[in-house]
């Protein structure tokens, strides 16, 4: 703790949002964009999930140290903890395995830039890797070998892209948190709507960039 | 171990979600603060009401050691008006989301403002996210308190249908003795118990109704899809179940609406490039299938 938090501590504009809940909305927010964008989102790279790791093991050491004690008091606190512990492992999971979805389903895409590697995670990039090579592999074992040899590519991009890349044109909702300017590439028309903050809009595209007013 | 589950919210992910809403509760138990992940739990104190998210909430509800208390907007008088608002003032939109609560500004005296404005806040001192406004984070739906007891009544927030559902469900005898009073003090508790249900009777009725109305509405505005050549459409007020509901639909026609047009659109994006004579930020990736 720093003068800048001790500041910010007796600052009144300053509704104090602790920093597990902060923690806890970024990956809520991180969870519902991930299931609900058609590509893979950029990986948090600020050390963010590290720092969520932590936390619930340090919480499940909590867990392991009072289930040591009947005191029926802290019992309930007890279930409590791991009530909750349980619902933040399941956001964890179920944003992580959402990842997965995306990479398993588009593994060639994600690992074809550098850009997109940098999406990944080094163990999701890792995993990207060894997928494909065995993927590939099981193939050139099985049937792959017996076709010739400038056919044994699976990125073979003459003619039409063998890499199939997530629809980045489909629609999808956002929600606003502020007034901003959406745009969006329609069928007919591009268009830009004056957001007002927390609506709802439903844009074609998913490359869209927000502005401030 | 990769999802299994299409994109979009599933109706069960929007409920988990919904479980994380504050709500009030009057403890009937000390209950000291437990060390949770996502922060500290206030000091339960008997008399002392406290927020709380909503599956902490059930969870003291089921053990009988609190009671909730329903938000304002869950009312029957203000169900109504939301009603009357949506069929009637209305028809066409969705009633307005809960405004921003006010504060005080500290550096205007006696100047009352809208908390997290988007107008005066000096932005961009840290961290990445867009959210972001002077010294702290926006809160989302959530974590905003929109479901506590201080939340206006009025206005529905954006997990209104789930909270409702839930608290009716799992808390419907607390929300009938809050609201069975009439006025919706905590004078209500003497009510008799045929009273009580017929509230709560009244309260399902109305959840119905505006569900239905909403509904309609929702569904009307997919005639307005079938011309959706702009690209954006507002749907200010509509809350995060009814989007799951519809989200399939919704998106299933127009993705294909967009591929029906896709020849055009990308004549119209050639011809656009054209005239403006410089390199388009990747549009050669795009493969419409047919």
């Amino acid at each position: 703790m720093d003068i800048d938090d001790i500041l910010r501590e007796v600052d009144p504009t300053f509704h104090s949002v602790p920093l597990e809940k902060r923690d806890l909305q970024e990956l809520t927010r991180a969870w519902v964009a991930e299931r609900s964008a058609p590509e893979l989102l950029p990986w948090p790279s600020n050390g963010f999930f590290e720092r969520i790791n932590d936390n619930i093991k340090r919480q499940i050491e909590r867990v392991e140290d009072m289930t040591g004690d009947m005191d029926p008091k802290t019992n309930f606190a007890l279930i409590v903890i791991q009530t909750e512990l349980e619902r933040y492992r399941y956001l964890v999971r179920s944003y992580l395995r959402a990842r997965l979805a995306k990479i398993d389903r588009h593994a060639l895409h994600y690992l074809s830039t550098d850009e997109l590697r940098a999406r990944m995670s080094d163990v999701e990039l890792a995993y990207a890797t060894r997928h494909q090579a065995l993927l590939h592999n099981h193939y050139l074992s099985s049937f792959l070998s017996s076709f010739p040899p400038n056919l044994q590519n699976l990125n073979d991009s003459a003619g039409i892209n063998m890499v199939e890349a997530p629809d980045l044109d489909s629609a999808v909702f956002v929600r606003l948190l502020r007034d901003t300017l959406v745009t969006a590439k329609g069928v007919e028309d591009d268009n830009a709507v004056k957001g007002m903050e927390i609506s709802v809009a439903l844009i074609d595209v998913e490359s869209h960039d927000t502005h401030d007013p | 171990m990769a999802l299994p589950l299409p994109p979009g919210l599933t109706h069960a992910e929007v409920a988990f979600l919904a479980e994380m809403e504050l709500v009030t509760v009057v403890p009937r138990q000390r209950l000291d603060s437990i060390d949770l992940l996502g922060g500290k739990t206030p000091v339960l104190r008997p008399p002392h009401r406290a927020d709380l998210p909503l599956w902490l909430a059930l969870l003291l509800k089921k053990q009988r050691r609190a009671n909730i208390l329903p938000p304002a907007w869950l009312h029957p008088a203000s169900l109504s008006d939301i009603i009357h608002a949506e069929t009637k003032l209305n028809p066409e939109a969705f009633s307005e989301p809960p405004p921003r609560p006010s504060r005080a500004d500290p550096s205007r005296p006696g100047i009352a403002r809208r908390q997290h404005g988007s107008g005066g806040g000096d932005d961009g001192d840290d961290d990445d996210d867009d959210g972001v406004y002077s010294g702290g984070v926006t809160l989302s739906a959530p974590f905003r308190p929109s479901c506590t007891a201080d939340a206006p009544a009025g206005y529905l927030p954006y997990h209104w249908l789930e909270v409702a559902e839930q608290l009716l469900a799992h808390a419907g005898d607390d929300v009938a003795a809050a609201l069975g009073g009439g006025g919706g003090g905590s004078g209500g508790t003497a009510t008799s118990l045929s009273s009580s249900s017929s509230v709560l009777g009244e309260v399902r009725g109305l959840l119905r109704d505006l569900v239905e109305v909403r509904a309609a509405k929702l569904r009307s505005s997919t005639a307005a899809l079938g011309s959706f050549g702009g690209g954006v459409m507002s749907l200010r007020g509509v809350g995060a179940m009814e989007l799951a509901e519809s989200r399939g639909f919704v998106l299933g026609v127009v993705d294909g609406v967009r591929k029906l047009g896709a020849s055009v659109e990308t004549a119209r994006r050639e011809a656009e490039e054209e005239g403006m004579d410089e390199g388009g930020d990747g549009e050669s990736d795009e493969e419409m299938g047919f």
